[in-house]
Formats: structure tokens, C-alpha cells, sequence
């Protein structure tokens, strides 16, 4: 049943080529995980329905390729997203030092100004480990978004990260409550027809 | 819902790319990735007639690029789907697939196309259903007028 939805959510999943974002995402919505996962072309698409504090969320999730050639073309996937997930691999320190430049990206790319941030530190179940989890709650603090340390391999902090995430765009309405958009309600709007087709508030036709 | 067969690319966005790749083909020096960000382009956009020209430049470019063979397959396979030629999308995931059985964004696309065609030929049936109980009737209001007169 469709009906019992509260709303739909946009996240995207981004950080540099190799970090394990396709592998979260197929551990969060297939509980799966594929140790040979292959390069993902351009972005790829999947959805999850979400139980928060009673209420059902159906998530748009857009998982984005992290090579450099799909680069210039990615951030449009970027417009009305309410979650982003920011991804990087404690054992490689150079993904971990490039999260600033996928924050800007954000900043630039995105259309909704306070669109909710998880930092996510994957592939804690490896050994060569270059990133400490200190580091990478500083780095979270500094630039005010969620963390969490996560494992796509052992399922450790999978669906917590997902979960915050989402109770975290819950609690803010603006992102995706029509009734309390105020002055941005762009349905209807002739100058943003995009925006028309996202479904956000209470929606019933999926 | 949008998913990979109904989301759209910004105007501003095609434009820009559409700019890009017209300002290399002036000088006749097309690099592989103008072209392929312009027809990435050009297969999301609304209207069928961009999404035929960019299987045309992703054709090209499958033809002459090598390197970038398995991002051009998906890409045609998804330009197909959106224009509703089914057929060739599928041709083009199972060229994909004989080269990398496993993959799964490939094998989600595959599950997607099958989907609509599924919903879309289930609607054409209804269609035809229609037509038939239409002729069944006039066939029985001929039938009964033909007995009237005889």
C-alpha cells in the first residue's frame, strides 16, 4: 500500500572512486555484498522503505559514480536532494582529505540550502587502517554534518547511518514538509517546473 | 517517482554541454568525453528527438572508443528504454552482460525495462480487448439486424 507513506525522500551517495558506495547501499537495501562490486557508470538508482519513529518514508536513494570522467555531469543529480551521504575509506587517507571538496560540491550543487549531511568512515573492518575515528569526528564537527563508522562488509553501522540520516531530514520540515515551505512553495510554479514532480509533503501517488 | 528511464537533465545543463561539444566540432576536434557528456546529456532530456541524436553520438562513440565501451552500452541501453524501443535496450544489457555477467546496476536496468514493458503490453492487451468486444458487438448488432430482414 502506498497510502501510508508519509513522504519520499531524495539522498545521494558521493566520495571519491573505490570507497564503497554501491556496496553501503546494497547492504542497506539488499542486506548483500559483492566483494568483486564493479565500477559504477554514470549514477545508479534504487529505493528502500523506512520505518521512522512510526512513520513509513519511502528513500529515493541516487548512489553516484566517484571516477573523475563522470565527474562534470554527477551534480545534476545534486537538485532537491534532502540527505546526502558522504562517503570516504579509513584506509585510504587521500579519500578522507578530499571530503572538503565533495562538501563544496554540495554547497554549490545542491538546491536545498540546509540538506542534511552524514559523513560515513567505511571499510572499518580492514586492518591497514590510515584514518583514526578522532580524525574523522573532528573533521564531522568542523563542518557540522552526521558521522558514523561503518563496515558494508560486517553490516556494522549500515542501517544506523541510513537511519540518522533520515530521522535527521524528519525532524527538519522544511526540507520536505509542503505545509511548512513557506515562502520556497514552488508547486505550481511556472518558473521551476522541475520542482513539480518531486513529491514532497504528504504524497500518495508514487 | 523518477528513477533512471524518467528523470530529467536541467536545460541549462544540456545547454551547456550542447555548447561545449558545438564549439570542438567547429574546430573538427570532438575528444571522446565532449561527446559522451553531451550525448549523456542528450539521452535524459525530455524530448525523443534529442534522445535518438545522442544514441547516434554514443553509437560513434562505441564504434571509436574503445575505453569507454561499457559506459556507452548502459547509456544506449537507457536512451532505447526512454524512447519505448525495448528491444534494442535489451540488445544492448545483454551485450553488456556477456561481459560483465554480474553486474548489478545493469542487471537493475534490465529488471527496470522488463517492468515496463510488462505494464505497458499488459495496457496494449487491454487495448486490443477492447477493440475485439467492439467488433464482437457490431458483428452480433449485423448478425441480429441481418435476421430482422430475413
Amino acid at each position: 500500500m502506498e497510502d501510508d507513506i508519509l513522504t519520499t525522500l531524495k539522498i545521494l551517495i558521493i566520495g571519491e572512486s573505490g570507497v564503497g558506495k554501491s556496496s553501503l547501499l546494497l547492504r542497506f537495501t539488499d542486506d548483500n555484498f559483492d566483494p568483486e562490486q564493479t565500477l559504477t557508470i554514470g549514477v545508479d538508482f534504487k529505493t528502500k522503505r523506512l520505518n521512522i519513529d512510526g512513520n513509513n518514508v519511502k528513500l529515493a536513494i541516487w548512489d553516484t559514480a566517484g571516477q573523475e570522467r563522470f565527474r562534470t555531469l554527477t551534480p545534476s543529480y545534486y537538485r532537491d536532494a534532502q540527505g546526502a551521504i558522504l562517503v570516504y575509506d579509513v584506509c585510504n587517507y587521500a579519500t578522507f582529505s578530499k571530503l572538503e571538496t565533495w562538501l563544496n560540491e554540495l554547497e554549490t550543487y545542491s538546491t536545498k540550502r540546509n540538506i542534511v549531511k552524514m559523513v560515513v568512515a567505511n571499510k572499518i573492518d580492514m586492518e591497514n587502517r590510515e584514518v583514526s575515528r578522532d580524525e574523522g569526528l573532528h573533521f564531522a564537527k568542523k563542518y557540522k554534518t552526521l558521522f558514523i563508522e561503518a563496515s558494508a562488509k560486517t553490516r556494522d553501522g549500515v542501517q544506523s547511518a541510513f537511519e540518522e540520516l533520515v530521522q535527521q531530514i524528519i525532524q527538519t520540515p522544511d526540507l520536505w514538509d509542503s505545509y511548512s515551505l513557506g515562502n520556497n512553495v514552488s508547486l505550481g510554479n511556472k518558473d521551476h517546473p522541475a520542482h513539480t514532480s518531486q513529491c514532497s509533503g504528504y504524497c500518495n501517488l508514487v | 517517482m523518477d528513477d533512471v528511464l524518467t528523470e530529467t537533465v536541467p536545460a541549462e545543463e544540456l545547454k551547456k554541454f550542447e555548447k561545449a561539444y558545438h564549439e570542438q566540432l567547429y574546430k573538427q576536434d570532438v575528444t571522446p568525453k565532449a561527446q559522451f557528456e553531451y550525448a549523456w546529456c542528450l539521452v535524459r532530456s525530455k524530448y525523443p528527438a534529442d534522445i535518438k541524436k545522442g544514441i547516434f553520438l554514443l553509437q560513434e562513440l562505441f564504434r571509436t572508443h574503445e575505453e569507454g565501451q561499457r559506459d556507452y552500452l548502459y547509456y544506449l541501453a537507457i536512451g532505447n528504454a526512454r524512447i519505448k524501443q525495448y528491444t534494442e535496450a535489451l540488445k544492448y544489457v545483454r551485450s553488456f552482460l556477456n561481459i560483465e555477467p554480474g553486474n548489478s546496476q545493469v542487471i537493475a536496468l534490465e529488471t527496470t525495462i522488463k517492468a515496463k514493458m510488462d505494464k505497458e503490453g499488459l495496457m496494449g492487451m487491454a487495448v486490443a480487448g477492447g477493440v475485439v468486444l467492439a467488433i464482437g458487438a457490431a458483428v452480433g448488432l449485423g448478425i441480429s439486424i441481418l435476421n430482422k430482414k430475413s
